[in-house]
């Protein structure tokens, strides 16, 4: 039997036991990056703006679940927050190329058809995670780059920013150490990619949808592009399963990260759980891949999981479950 | 190992593609024909003839592409379409099954051979993809001499780009996606490459990305599972992640490498309303060639003695 049919039976099959039970479940899952901050450095106060800017972005994606809007919606808003905050590595706060200036990427996948846009290496848009949503709703295109890119955004009537906008002091002083640690030879040490931040949603229809944002390394190459904006790579949803990932993006490039995990689960008939644990403790770890995942699938089943020291991450769903964690112990 | 049956389990084989969405058999000429056929027989022999050498995987599909780029023919490197500006934006991939090394660029402007650009991405940075000025800025780091934009340019592709730009979708050449060219190979010691380089659609917008340079969509290869090689509508063929899905069929599903191209192509990609064509090649040197589309320039070649060029 063909995929598509397939899927079509499944959804019929599933859509029955809904109507049987219980209401459809909504969920959210974000993250806001793996690698995060060593615990002995991260302070009360930092703690506690972290999990700020997550539960806002959480909560303000969850409700529009609740109010019957779509899981396209639900990951743009929670995203867009995130970029809008400083402290993650995406949109305003992004940390810096090895010129100084930021260059942002972007995707967001609709399950549902499927559809996608991205954008890479733009460096003067706001919000990239809606220029990617333009890119997929008013282009025939998926993906746009640089100078292309934003001639599309201001064609689309989305305004241009100053590079400055995007730079903060943290990030400046973040380059200044990269550079001394580039020149003494000790990069390789330091995570890069933290912070990237992105969202997976379950909606009331039952579908699925990923978005991704992330300003990628500190100090790297112009021009460099992650797996964010990789369709399959950092960002994937179709009818059965949405992933977004975040650490060490030229690895789960290569490893196709997001698809790889939910073929798993459509092939092999993985759980998201196992399917997450063996792209991220099996697959990854064995070629020295670091990073994590956030996962769902279209019953709501929520993972989350890092091979990193911690990945700021929170999820909320219709059950009740109202989560937001940085490392390891649920801390 | 030697083979026992050496028509099932060639030792080392390449196909290469100069895209899909050939001509109406009607208009292609004899004369456009023969140059195409020379064309793809140049590419193949020359990435066949280190293979036989007992040169890798990778080094033939980037010999057998460097050549496709150089040929104003197909839709890469000099001749390639342009887009709407009137300029040459090249993408280029390569991945190394060996240990599932990839390098890309994409948007780039004044790259002779991008396929080369593409394998100094994956050996000598620290990085998988590179755009626009950035990748071109990496390319005079690595000694790689730029050019300029109008070397790129055909008349025959600027005649494409002005019918494209009237609204007439005629050509009597090649219609206006078609001609992205790519390789895949599987050498003496098992290993799989495959690459893939192209300009585009014509008229696109600048700053268009397809799938070629994405890895996993128009370019893929694991050593034990399959190398790809993709052409055709390329935002099809990145949602659909199609490389790796016939991968990810063939690993996981136990599909035949043959199975798995025509799912995608023909269930997958044409539910979708995308079509195209692509090359794989398997673990044990099978190699698969099929397409959705009226034709796809194409060849093969492999110790077992199978040589075929064809179009349609």
């Amino acid at each position: 039997m063909s995929r598509p049919k397939l899927l079509a039976l499944l959804g019929v099959g599933l859509a029955a036991a809904a109507l049987a039970e219980e209401p459809r479940p909504l969920a959210i899952v974000i993250h806001g990056g793996a690698g995060v901050i060593d615990p002995a450095k991260m302070t009360p106060e930092r703690a506690a703006s972290y999990r700020a800017g997550l539960a806002a972005a959480l909560d303000a994606g969850y409700a529009i679940l609740e109010r019957g809007g779509t899981s396209l919606d639900a990951v743009m808003a929670a995203v867009r927050i995130m970029e809008d905050d400083p402290q993650f590595n995406a949109g305003r706060g992004a940390v810096l190329n090895h010129e100084g200036d930021a260059e942002l990427d972007a995707a967001i996948m609709d399950g549902h058809g499927p559809r996608a846009g991205a954008v890479a290496a733009v460096r003067h848009v706001k919000n990239p995670v809606e220029l990617a949503r333009l890119v997929m709703e008013k282009s025939p295109h998926v993906l746009l780059v640089a100078e292309g890119a934003e001639e599309f955004a201001l064609e689309q009537g989305v305004a241009l920013l100053p590079r400055g906008y995007f730079r903060t002091e943290g990030r400046e002083r973040e380059l200044e150490e990269a550079r001394r640690a580039e020149s003494e030879r000790l990069h390789a040490a330091s995570l890069p990619g933290s912070g990237t931040v992105g969202a997976v949603a379950l909606d009331a229809a039952g579908h699925l949808a990923a978005a991704t944002s992330t300003g990628g390394l500190t100090d790297k190459h112009r021009g460099r592009v992650g797996d964010s904006p990789i369709i399959g790579a950092g960002t994937y949803a179709d009818e059965a399963c949405a992933v977004s990932g975040t650490g060490q993006g030229e690895f789960f490039i290569r490893q196709v990260v997001a698809y790889d995990l939910c073929a798993l689960v459509e092939y092999r008939h993985l759980t998201v759980g196992a399917a997450v644990r063996e792209v991220i403790h099996e697959k990854l770890r064995h070629t020295g891949g670091e990073g994590g995942v956030i996962a769902l699938d279209r019953n709501g089943n929520i993972a989350m999981d890092f091979n990193s020291v911690g990945m700021f991450r929170a999820a909320r769903d219709s059950r009740g479950r109202r989560d937001i964690a940085m490392y390891r112990d649920a801390r | 190992m030697p083979a026992k049956n050496s028509a099932s389990a060639p030792r080392y084989a390449l196909a290469i593609h100069g895209g899909a969405g050939a001509a109406p058999r009607a208009q292609l000429s004899p004369e456009h024909e023969r140059r195409y056929r020379t064309g793809l027989e140049a590419a193949l022999d020359a990435g066949f003839t280190l293979l036989e050498r007992g040169g890798s995987a990778l080094d033939a599909v980037a010999a057998a592409v460097h050549l496709l780029e150089d040929d104003p023919c197909f839709n890469a490197g000099h001749g390639a379409a342009l887009t709407r500006d009137g300029a040459a934006e090249l993408d280029a991939a390569i991945m190394d099954g060996r240990q599932m090394r990839a390098g890309a660029v994409a948007s780039v402007r004044h790259v002779r051979n991008p396929i080369e650009l593409a394998r100094r991405v994956m050996e000598k940075s620290r990085h998988v993809l590179l755009v626009g000025a950035g990748a071109e800025e990496f390319a005079l780091e690595e000694g790689l001499p730029l050019v300029p934009n109008h070397y790129f340019r055909t008349a025959e592709r600027l005649e494409q780009l002005e019918a494209e730009q009237r609204g007439r979708h005629v050509s009597d050449l090649m219609p206006a996606a078609a001609g992205t060219v790519g390789a895949v190979a599987r050498d003496g010691d098992g290993n799989l490459a495959a690459a893939t380089s192209t300009g585009g659609m014509t008229n696109k917008r600048p700053g268009r990305v397809g799938d070629s340079p994405i890895i996993g969509a128009g370019t893929y290869a694991k050593n034990g599972v399959c190398a790809v090689s993709a052409t055709g509508h390329g935002e099809y063929f990145i949602r659909a992640v199609a490389a790796h899905h016939v991968c990810a069929a063939v690993e996981y599903r136990a599909l035949t490498l043959e199975q798995a191209v025509r799912e995608l192509l023909h269930e997958i990609l044409a539910a979708l309303g995308g079509d195209g064509g692509l090359i794989a090649v398997g673990a044990r040197g099978r190699i698969v060639m099929d397409f959705s589309t009226e034709g796809m320039f194409r060849g093969a070649r492999d110790s077992s003695g199978r040589q075929e060029i064809a179009i349609y």
